[in-house]
C-alpha cells in the first residue's frame, strides 16, 4: 500500500475502500493519501479508475466502506447526512465537469445558494458574490440565467459558487471537460490564480497536460488503487 | 431477403411489466389510489341503492304484512279466524300467534311496555321475521327482542323482568330480530304467552295479512273492514296498517341520499384527475424508455399495448382489492343503515360490485390512452430527447421573487418549485382542494346533523320524561288525576328540578285543511324546552301557537296568519307565531293547554318533559324520581334518548366517506411529489453538493405543496361551506321540513379557518414520504441519477 498521505495534511485518507457491489472489486482499494494546505494535487487516471469516487469521498458525498477520511482536521467518514451537509458548506467548494448550475435561478442567486444555506447573513453573501463575479469577470450577467451563457462563462459562475464560502479544500472535477481547448487553459488559470491565493485544489482530471501544466503534485490512480509511478511529489 | 423475428406482443407486456417494476412506489400509488376510489366508489352504490326506496324492497323480501289485525281468541273459533286466509283479496297470513302486553324492567329499571308474540320461527307466509344476533326462542324464559344488541341496552344474555304479574317472570335474551313492519316488541315461544297474562285480561292474538291491493290507506281500511266482517262481532279489538311504518321510514332512507352523492361526486372527480396525473406522469417519465424501446424495433401498437399495461396491471389489483375493500366497508355501514331504516338487513347489490371496479378501469385506461397515444406516435430520437431534457424556462420569475424574499432559502425555493409544473400543480391543486372540501363539509354536516339531533330529541335541554311506562301501568290503563298529582309533586320535591312542564298530545282539525294535525299542548312554561324556531318565534301569549313546515306547506297558511282550530271539545281562533323544527310530513301544532282548551285531560297527557339544575346526575334524578313514584304508580321516569339512530349512521357514514376521499387526495399528492422528486432528483443531488441539510431539504420538498395547499384551502373553505348548506337544505326537502338558522351555522370564523388546516395536512401527509427519501438519498446517487 503506498501511503501519500502526512502529518498536518489538510486532506487526509487512511486506507481507504469503497465498494459499491458487496460481490464486485472495490472502486477504490486501500487508499491512503494526503493533501497539504494551499497544495494543488491532480488525481488522474482512466476511465473506471476510482477518480470521481475519490474526490466524492474528499467531498463528502459518499462514504467509504473502510478506512478514514479527514478533511480540514475533521473526520468525516462517520458524520451523519446533516453534520455531512454542514461540513460541505462550510469547508469545501465542488467544481464539476458540467457545472451544475441551477438552471432556473440566475447566475448571483446560483453563487449565493451555499452561503445562504449555510447560514450566512445577506448582506455578506451578497457582498462576497459581488466580489466573486468581480474575480471571474463575469459580473454583468449577475441577472442572467446559466443556460444563456457560454461553458466558460458558466464554469466561472460554478467556481464562485464553490468559493463563496471561502472553502478549506477546492475540489474539481474535470474542470475543463465540458470546455474547447482555449477556455479550458483560460479555467486553468483561474484555478492556478486561486492557488497561489492559497487556496488548496485537488483536480480531477484525464488531461495530462492540464495536471503537468497546473498541478503542483500528480496522483495516479489505476483500478482503484494508486499507482507508484506518475509525475510529481509523492509523499 | 431474410426476415428479422417480430417483437411479440408478450415481450411488449413483458417489456412494460420489467418497466412498471423499476418503478414500484409510482405503481403502488397508482394502486392505492384506485383502490381508495374502487372502495368509495362502491360504498357509494351501495349507499345509493340502499337508499333507494329501502322500505318497499326490504318489505317485499320479508314478506311484510299489510294488516295486522288483534283478536280476542275467545270471540271466534281457530275455523274462523283460519278462514279468513281464503277472504276476497287475501293473498297471504299468519297466525293466530298468541300476544301478551306487558310491563317490564331491566337491571332494575322500567324498560317500558311490551307486546310479546309467541312464535315458534322468524318465518312464515308474512312478515318473515330477520334474525339480526342470538338464536330464536325455543322453549320457556326465552326471548327474542325486535332490534339490534348495544347501545347501552339489552344484549344476548339480559334478563327481563316481566312485572304486574302476581310472579315476576324472568325472560333470558336469547337473540334479537327485526320486522319490517314492528309486528312485535320481542317474541317468545308460543307455550309461553299464557303466563305472561295478567290474570284476568282478555286473551289476545296476531293475525298478519298480505292483499293483492293495499297500497293506499283507504284500500287497507277496506281490507280491514273485510278481516272484521268475517268475524264475529267484538272479535277484532286492534290493526295496525303497514303504511304507517313505511311512512316513517322512508323519510329517513332520502334524507341520507344528498351528503352519499355530494361524497361520491367528489370521490369520483377527485379519482379521475389523479389517476390521469398519476397515468400521463407514469407515461412522461418513460420516455426515454420509450425511445430506446422503440429503437428496438417495437412498433407503435406495442408501445401504446406496453405502456396501458403498466398502468394497467395496477390498476387491475387495485380495483380488485377496492372492491373488495369497499363490500367490507358495506357490511357495518349497511347494516347501521338497515337498523336505521329498520329494514332488517341490506346487502351490497351485485351490479354495484361490478360496476364501480369495471368502471374505474375503464376510467383508467381511458386516461392512459392519450399519453400512451402520444408515446407510439414519438420517434424514438423524439422520446429519448424527451426523456432527458428537463422543461427549461419555465417558474423563472418564481424563483427570482422568492430569491428577494426575506425567507429561509429551501423555503422560497420550495413555494416557487410549482410554477415550474403549473399543469401539475393545479392537479394537485384541485386533489387538496377536493379532499380539504370534503374534510370541512364532513366536520360541519356532522356538526349540523348534531344540532339537528339536539334540537329534533331536545336532547340536551330535556334529559329527563316522565312516560306512562311505570311499574303500575298497564295495557289501554289511563292514569288517573291523583296520579298525575302524584308526578308533579314528586318533581316539585326534587330539588335538582329545574323545569317540569306536562305535555298533551291528540289530534285536532284545522279549519280549511283536510284530515287532521296532531297538538302538542304544554301545561305551563315551555319556551325552555327548547324546540328550533325556523321563522318567528316561541309562543309567548294566549292565542298564539307554532306549526311545523308540513302545517304550513298542508295549509297554506304563513306566519303571522289567524286559523280556525277546533280541538274536539272548542273551536279556537289561533294566531301562527313561529315554524318549529320538526320533520314529518304530518302537519303538527303547538300551544299552551290556556290556549287549546280541551285537550288537557288525562287521557291526553303524554309525559313531563323534566329539566334539570346545573350538575345533576340524570341517572341519579330518574332513579329518585322512581323510587319517590313507587310501584304502583303507571309514570316512570326515563332518560331521554339522545340523537336517535338515523343521526348516528349519518354521521358515521360522513366521517367514512371524508376519510376515504382525504387518504384518495394524500396519495394524489404523494404521487405528484413523488415525480416532481423524480424529476428533480439532480438538482437534489446538487443541492446536497452545496450543503442542503436533510431538514432543509424536507421542508423544501415539502414547501412543494403548500402553495397549492393555502390556495385550496382558500377555495375549499367557502366551497365546504356552500356544499353543507345546500346538502343541509335538500336533506331538510326531503324530510319535510325547514330548518332553523343555527343548523348550517356551524363554521364559525375561527373553526374554519382550523378546520381549513386540513389542507395543510394533507398536503403535508401526502409529500412528506417523498420529502423524507429525498432528504435521506445519498448526494452521490442523487448525482448520478438521472
Amino acid at each position: 500500500m503506498i501511503d501519500h498521505s502526512a502529518p498536518g495534511d489538510v486532506i487526509r485518507l487512511d486506507g481507504v475502500t469503497k465498494t459499491y457491489q458487496s460481490d464486485g472489486p472495490p472502486a477504490l482499494a486501500e487508499v491512503s493519501m494526503g493533501v497539504a494546505a494551499g497544495e494543488v494535487v491532480a488525481i488522474m487516471g482512466p476511465s473506471g479508475s476510482g477518480k470521481s469516487t475519490l474526490l466524492n469521498l474528499i467531498a463528502g458525498l459518499d462514504r467509504p466502506s473502510a478506512g478514514t477520511v479527514t478533511v480540514a482536521g475533521r473526520r468525516i467518514d462517520a458524520l451523519g447526512e446533516g453534520a455531512l451537509a454542514r461540513f460541505r458548506a462550510r469547508h469545501v467548494g465542488i467544481i464539476f465537469q458540467f457545472f451544475n448550475l441551477l438552471d432556473d435561478l440566475t447566475v448571483e442567486d446560483n453563487v449565493l445558494l451555499p452561503a445562504q444555506l449555510a447560514g450566512a447573513s445577506r448582506r455578506q453573501a451578497r457582498a462576497r458574490a459581488t466580489e466573486l463575479l468581480a474575480r471571474m469577470g463575469i459580473e454583468e450577467y449577475r441577472d442572467t440565467y446559466p443556460a444563456r451563457m457560454s461553458g466558460g462563462q458558466r464554469q466561472r459562475v460554478a467556481i464562485a459558487r464553490a468559493l463563496v464560502n471561502q472553502p478549506a479544500v477546492l475540489l474539481a472535477d474535470e474542470p475543463t471537460g465540458a470546455l474547447d481547448t482555449a477556455t479550458g487553459q483560460d479555467i486553468g488559470r483561474l484555478l492556478r490564480e486561486l492557488n497561489q491565493g492559497g487556496q488548496t485544489l485537488v483536480l480531477v482530471t484525464h488531461d495530462p497536460d492540464l495536471a503537468e501544466r497546473y498541478a503542483a503534485r500528480t496522483v495516479r490512480i489505476v483500478d482503484g488503487r494508486l499507482d507508484g509511478v506518475g509525475a510529481g511529489v509523492l509523499r | 431477403m431474410s426476415s428479422w423475428p417480430r417483437v411479440s406482443w408478450f415481450a411488449a407486456v413483458r417489456t412494460a411489466t420489467g418497466g412498471m417494476l423499476r418503478h414500484k412506489v409510482q405503481a403502488v400509488v397508482l394502486g392505492m389510489v384506485l383502490l381508495v376510489a374502487t372502495a368509495s366508489a362502491t360504498l357509494g352504490f351501495a349507499l345509493l341503492a340502499a337508499n333507494d326506496g329501502p322500505f318497499i324492497r326490504a318489505f317485499n323480501a320479508q314478506d311484510g304484512a299489510h294488516l295486522i289485525v288483534t283478536v280476542n281468541p275467545a270471540r271466534a273459533s281457530s275455523g274462523q279466524l283460519a278462514a279468513t286466509r281464503t277472504l276476497h283479496g287475501v293473498t297471504a297470513m299468519a297466525g293466530p300467534f298468541g300476544e301478551a302486553t306487558v310491563q317490564s324492567a331491566w337491571q332494575g329499571q322500567p324498560f317500558g311496555q311490551l307486546t310479546l308474540v309467541g312464535r315458534s320461527s322468524p318465518g312464515g307466509p308474512v312478515d318473515d321475521v330477520v334474525l339480526n344476533a342470538g338464536r330464536w326462542a325455543s322453549g320457556p324464559g326465552q326471548i327474542v327482542l325486535n332490534n339490534t344488541a348495544g347501545g347501552g341496552g339489552p344484549v344476548v344474555g339480559s334478563k327481563i323482568i316481566v312485572t304486574g304479574l302476581p310472579r315476576a317472570v324472568i325472560l333470558t335474551v336469547v337473540g334479537f330480530a327485526s320486522s319490517i313492519t314492528n309486528t312485535a316488541d320481542g317474541w317468545v315461544a308460543p307455550a309461553e304467552v299464557a303466563s305472561l297474562q295478567a290474570p284476568g285480561a282478555a286473551p289476545s292474538a296476531q293475525l298478519m295479512y298480505r292483499f293483492a291491493s293495499a297500497g293506499t290507506a283507504a284500500q287497507v281500511s277496506a281490507d280491514l273492514a273485510e278481516v272484521t266482517g268475517a268475524l264475529p262481532p267484538g272479535a277484532v279489538t286492534g290493526a295496525g296498517s303497514w303504511l304507517t311504518a313505511e311512512s316513517q321510514n322512508t323519510g329517513n332512507g332520502a334524507i341520507m341520499e344528498p351528503f352519499v352523492v355530494a361524497f361520491a361526486l367528489i370521490g369520483l372527480i377527485m379519482a379521475v384527475l389523479i389517476v390521469a396525473n398519476v397515468v400521463s406522469g407514469a407515461v412522461a417519465a418513460g420516455y426515454y424508455r420509450i425511445g430506446v424501446l422503440k429503437s428496438i424495433g417495437l412498433t407503435p401498437a406495442q408501445v401504446v399495448l406496453a405502456y396501458l399495461s403498466r398502468v394497467g396491471v395496477p390498476a387491475l389489483a387495485g380495483c380488485v382489492l377496492g372492491v373488495v375493500a369497499g363490500n367490507l366497508l358495506a357490511i357495518p355501514v349497511l347494516h347501521q343503515s338497515a337498523d336505521a331504516y329498520g329494514v332488517g338487513s341490506q346487502s351490497v347489490p351485485l351490479w354495484a360490485s361490478v360496476a364501480a371496479p369495471a368502471g374505474m378501469l375503464v376510467l383508467t385506461v381511458l386516461a392512459a390512452f392519450g399519453p400512451a397515444l402520444r408515446a407510439g406516435r414519438l420517434s424514438a430520437t423524439q422520446a429519448i430527447a424527451a426523456g432527458r431534457a428537463p422543461n427549461a424556462g419555465r417558474g423563472y420569475a418564481a424563483y427570482r421573487l422568492a430569491a428577494r424574499l426575506r425567507l429561509p432559502r429551501p423555503v422560497g425555493m420550495g413555494l416557487a418549485a410549482p410554477f415550474a409544473r403549473p399543469a401539475r400543480t393545479l392537479v394537485s391543486l384541485a386533489a387538496i382542494a377536493f379532499g380539504a372540501t370534503a374534510v370541512i363539509f364532513a366536520f360541519g354536516l356532522s356538526a349540523s346533523l348534531s344540532r339537528a339531533a339536539g334540537i329534533q330529541t331536545l336532547s340536551a335541554t330535556v334529559p329527563v320524561e316522565i312516560q306512562q311506562d311505570g311499574p303500575g301501568g298497564g295495557p289501554n290503563q289511563i292514569p288517573t288525576a291523583q296520579q298525575d298529582a302524584a308526578v308533579t309533586a314528586a318533581l316539585n320535591g326534587e330539588l335538582d328540578t329545574a323545569h317540569q312542564t306536562l305535555v298533551y298530545e291528540n289530534q285536532l282539525k284545522v279549519t280549511g285543511m283536510s284530515g287532521t294535525a296532531n297538538v302538542t299542548a304544554f301545561s305551563g312554561d315551555s319556551a325552555w324546552i327548547g324546540y328550533g324556531v325556523i321563522a318567528g318565534h316561541w309562543y309567548d301569549g294566549p292565542g298564539q301557537v307554532d306549526v311545523n313546515t308540513a302545517f304550513l306547506n298542508a295549509s297554506g297558511l304563513a306566519i303571522g296568519d289567524t286559523t280556525t282550530i277546533d280541538t274536539g271539545t272548542a273551536q279556537v281562533t289561533v294566531r301562527i307565531v313561529g315554524e318549529v323544527f320538526h320533520p314529518s310530513s304530518e302537519p303538527a301544532v303547538y300551544g299552551s293547554t290556556q290556549t287549546l282548551p280541551g285537550l288537557a285531560t288525562p287521557a291526553n297527557a303524554q309525559q313531563w318533559d323534566v329539566g334539570l339544575r346545573p350538575g345533576t346526575k340524570t341517572s341519579e334524578y330518574v332513579e329518585a324520581v322512581n323510587s319517590v313514584l313507587g310501584r304502583s304508580s303507571p309514570w316512570g321516569a326515563t332518560t331521554r334518548k339522545d340523537g336517535g339512530k338515523f343521526y348516528a349512521v349519518a354521521v358515521s357514514l360522513v366521517g367514512l366517506l371524508a376519510l376515504m376521499v382525504a387518504i384518495a387526495a394524500g396519495l394524489g399528492v404523494l404521487n405528484t411529489v413523488l415525480m416532481t422528486t423524480r424529476d428533480r432528483v439532480h438538482d437534489l443531488g446538487i443541492f446536497k453538493a452545496l450543503g442542503m441539510r436533510p431538514g432543509q431539504m424536507l421542508t423544501m420538498v415539502v414547501c412543494w405543496i403548500v402553495g397549492p395547499a393555502v390556495l385550496a384551502a382558500a377555495i375549499a373553505a367557502p366551497v365546504a361551506v356552500a356544499l353543507n348548506t345546500a346538502t343541509v337544505h335538500a336533506m331538510a326537502a326531503t324530510a319535510h321540513t325547514g330548518i332553523p338558522a343555527s343548523i348550517t351555522e356551524v363554521f364559525p370564523p375561527g373553526r374554519l379557518a382550523l378546520l381549513s388546516l386540513a389542507a395543510l395536512a394533507i398536503a403535508v401527509a401526502g409529500a412528506l414520504a417523498p420529502a423524507a427519501w429525498a432528504a435521506r438519498a445519498r448526494p452521490a446517487v442523487a448525482l448520478r441519477t438521472e
